[in-house]
């Protein structure tokens, strides 16, 4: 009996030593290993609640394949494009959408609300029931038309191929590029390391270029003097970091400046001079890697901001 | 007779003599056959896979090297030569300078350089690489993800058993061909890399 007693012990013992082996053969990675070279950039992404004086109010769901770009007419239209579409909503409602041939990777709408879409190399102009108008001659193989603005006489167009605005005159002429280095002139040459090359027409009627390699912004006029420029070069929230940031841009009223950025996203808002005002969304409200926050304010200063990974326009309004 | 010969029982001595005979036979080919497979298959080394890097610094503490074989290299394809480079500074830096309270790199192995307004190139002194993953992360939140781990196999023992492929919380590391033992995210052109 005390024989039995001691080999059943011994084959438990034998047991447990086999499976504290297993274990610590198999088993025994840790996962909670302290890192000492530990890198913690959370305090970047972490953005004290204060100064988000944004909320979220509603989102757009458009049925596209690929979201890529908004514009908002006068008359507070929003309008999508991507992967052969066009779509139009006002307050939050479908009005309509129409089919294009190709991917639009910028659009934009005139006065007289025409909306054209660049199309990698050249420009497409549609009315607003989708009837194609004309169609402008290619600029080179090397061109990347990342946005479009216009005013009554002219069209300017960022190519982020090319690194230049080019001027176009309404009949789809270039008359002038704009940003080429010019040391003489101070203009300093647009440094475009990947396709995110915005611009827009400001409160004031004239032309803001993102320089995104310098991080900074250039103000033009229709000559293509450079009246003005200001940079924030920073990993806090007063600038701009990486390779190629602001990637998109928008104005408000008051000729505030809202941007979008990728690496940290985060929407912000600059005074005209670049100080840093407030944040608009930090980057906890977007998917990690997220590109080409495509950015547009209506007449009642609402930030609609296009996701590409969430397939939505996600729409910002004062707290 | 011959006949009979032939029908004659094997003796228990000639049994045991042939069967010897035989099993070494089989042993010399079967010996024979594996080195044959063994110089005819390919040669397998370590190597981590920076898509499923999550730059824990267990590359710089789990090698049996010291410092770690684990070292960083650039992928100057796709570099964007940026002023303010992620992977170079650390965040609270107040001047884009090359002191070393601006640098992230525990070990200054990043050397930056100037190249042309306003741009700046970033090489890795092997030497000093220690693997520990900092600049990696830098690059990859802040900027294009050029800067990339990798076992350097020219320092690489290439142990039966890697210790930091045992120790890797993301299962990164993987057996790969000798003949082609990098893995680069995004870019492979070899005479981009240093």
């Amino acid at each position: 009996m005390k024989q039995k007693l001691i080999i059943g012990f011994s084959l438990v013992l034998l047991l447990l030593v086999v499976f504290l082996m297993w274990k610590d053969f198999y088993r025994s990675k840790s996962k909670v290993q302290n890192n000492p070279f530990e890198y913690n950039i959370d305090n970047l992404k972490n953005i004290d609640p204060d100064l988000i004086t944004y909320k979220e109010v509603s989102q757009l769901k458009p049925d596209i394949e690929d979201l890529i770009a908004i514009a908002i007419d006068k008359k507070d239209h929003i309008y999508l494009t991507g992967k052969n579409k066009v779509i139009i909503y006002k307050d939050n409602s479908l009005v309509s959408s129409f089919n294009i041939d190709s991917t639009a990777y910028s659009i934009n709408i005139s006065s007289n609300e025409d909306v054209y879409l660049g199309i990698l190399d050249h420009i497409v102009i549609y009315d607003k029931n989708g009837k194609q108008k004309t169609k402008w001659k290619a600029i080179n193989e090397n061109s990347v038309i990342t946005s479009i603005a216009s005013t009554e006489e002219s069209v300017f167009v960022a190519d982020a191929g090319n690194k230049i605005v080019y001027q176009y005159d309404l009949n789809g002429k270039i008359i002038n590029e704009i940003g080429k280095k010019d040391t003489l002139k101070g203009i300093p040459g647009f440094i475009i390391p990947s396709p995110y090359f915005d611009l827009l027409i400001g409160i004031h009627g004239k032309l803001w270029v993102v320089n995104p390699g310098r991080h900074a912004f250039e103000n033009y006029d229709f000559e293509g003097n450079l009246i003005s420029t200001w940079e924030r070069t920073s990993m806090q929230l007063e600038g701009f970091s990486g390779c190629c940031n602001p990637s998109n841009i928008a104005m408000l009223s008051d000729g505030s400046f809202v941007t979008s950025e990728k690496g940290l996203e985060r929407i912000k808002v600059h005074s005209p001079s670049g100080d840093f005002k407030s944040v608009v969304a930090g980057p906890d409200i977007f998917e990690e890697g997220t590109k080409g926050l495509d950015l547009a304010v209506d007449t009642k200063d609402r930030i609609y901001v296009l996701d590409p990974i969430k397939k939505a326009v996600r729409i910002f309004e004062k707290k | 007779m011959a006949k009979k010969e032939k029908k004659k029982k094997l003796n228990r001595r000639d049994f045991i003599d042939r069967g010897f005979r035989v099993s070494i036979g089989i042993g010399l080919v079967g010996i024979g056959g594996v080195l044959f497979k063994k110089s005819k298959a390919k040669e397998y080394v370590w190597q981590l896979d920076p898509e499923k890097c999550i730059q824990c610094g267990r590359c710089a503490t789990s090698c049996v090297m010291t410092p770690s074989v684990v070292k960083c290299f650039h992928v100057y394809d796709m570099c964007g030569y940026c002023d303010l480079c992620g992977g170079y500074f650390r965040p609270e830096a107040k001047n884009l300078t090359t002191a070393a309270e601006n640098q992230l790199c525990p070990t200054s192995a990043i050397v930056r350089k100037f190249v042309e307004e306003p741009f700046f190139e970033y090489d890795i002194i092997e030497e000093l690489c220690n693997g520990c993953g900092k600049c990696v992360k830098g690059c990859g939140a802040f900027g294009n993800g050029s800067l990339q781990l990798q076992v350097n196999h020219r320092l690489c023992v290439n142990c039966n058993e890697c210790a930091i492929a045992r120790d890797c919380p993301a299962d990164a590391y993987q057996r790969v061909p000798m003949d082609n033992p990098y893995i680069f995210s995004g870019y492979s052109n070899e005479e981009n890399k240093s």
